[in-house]
């Protein structure tokens, strides 16, 4: 029976053993990326007034994340849409992309999911300092405390603003790491059960429902918390 | 189920970072134990501070959920 972490096993395809080879990683990152182009080229191409199937399922994307950028961020989000909506869809379709038997879950990697949250931290921190200046230190201080507080609270705040990409990261990586992990220990019972595997097997059906359930969960709370923190850098709380 | 997993995170996730600066600081200085106890403890209150801003998010989002539910206007989240 194959060890059910098997399946996170980075192999270099192209480059051998250095440290910038294209491994199976990049190919599905590569492959999500190429495929969110095509699926939105293709589904919009028509821009018919009464939608097709595809170009209707595009423009369900384009509303859940617009309305996220809304309620969250407000108008003055409207200029981050963009970016917003690129990454749910690339995490969206990582996601989903590793449930296909044999694929690999990009996002299952802490490497991944670590880049991503940090970047989006980096640029909030950048968004906050120019919009706000200097004032954007005010976060870590809240207004109408006590002065001699400050000792607490400044390192208690800057701690909790630090551990921003963590939080952010290691849900998304865990998420998906761990629901691979148990659909695969339980997917190695059905054939060492022999004939009375058909029980794991039923379970197996509904937990990879579960599994897609979560992979478009994820994608989406991991946008709706980039969308809370650019409210935090562009109005502070 | 979401919502648990989101606030056990925030928590562990101060907590790591406070201990993981008092750590290297302690590594920098030298000072061996006294620095990792200090931001230990400042990373738990962090956590702490995590779970609760979490929970009011959750709960104003819930509260706002009703409120459309009840016919009125929903209108849009305000920043305060």
């Amino acid at each position: 029976m194959a060890s059910p972490v098997e399946q996170f096993q980075v192999q270099p395809l192209v480059g051998g053993e250095s440290a910038v080879a294209f491994t199976n990683s990049s190919l599905w990152m590569v492959i999500s990326a190429v495929a969110v182009t095509v699926f939105l080229m293709a589904s919009m191409r028509g821009r018919a007034l009464v939608p097709t199937r595809m170009q209707s399922l595009a423009e369900i994307f384009y509303d859940v994340i617009a309305n996220m950028i809304r309620d969250n961020v407000g108008s003055g989000g409207r200029k981050y849409f963009p970016f917003i909506f690129t990454l749910f869809m690339f995490i969206l379709f990582c996601n989903v992309f590793g449930m296909i038997p044999g694929g690999f879950t990009v996002t299952s990697h802490i490497v991944v999911t670590f880049a991503l949250a940090a970047f989006i931290f980096i640029a909030v921190t950048i968004i906050g300092f120019a919009t706000h200046g200097l004032h954007y230190l005010r976060m870590f201080f809240p207004h109408g405390a006590p002065l001699w507080t400050a000792v607490i609270l400044i390192p208690v705040e800057i701690v909790s603003y630090l551990s921003r990409p963590i939080s952010l990261s290691v849900r998304l990586f865990a998420n998906m790491t761990v629901g691979h992990v148990l659909l695969k220990v339980i997917a190695g019972f059905v054939p060492a059960l022999g004939i009375a595997g058909i029980v794991p097997f039923v379970f197996l059906v509904p937990l990879s429902a579960l599994e897609l359930f979560i992979a478009v969960l994820q994608a989406y709370i991991f946008t709706i918390l980039s969308c809370v923190y650019l409210n935090d850098a562009l109005h502070m709380h | 189920m979401a919502a648990g997993l989101r606030i056990a995170v925030e928590l562990a996730a101060a907590v790591v970072v406070g201990a993981g600066i008092g750590l290297g600081l302690d590594h920098w200085f030298g000072t061996k134990p006294w620095l990792l106890i200090v931001f230990f403890i400042v990373g738990c209150c962090a956590g702490f501070l995590n779970v609760y801003r979490t929970a009011q998010e959750l709960e104003r989002r819930a509260r706002e959920r009703r409120r459309a539910d009840g016919g009125e206007s929903p209108g849009r989240a305000d920043d305060t």
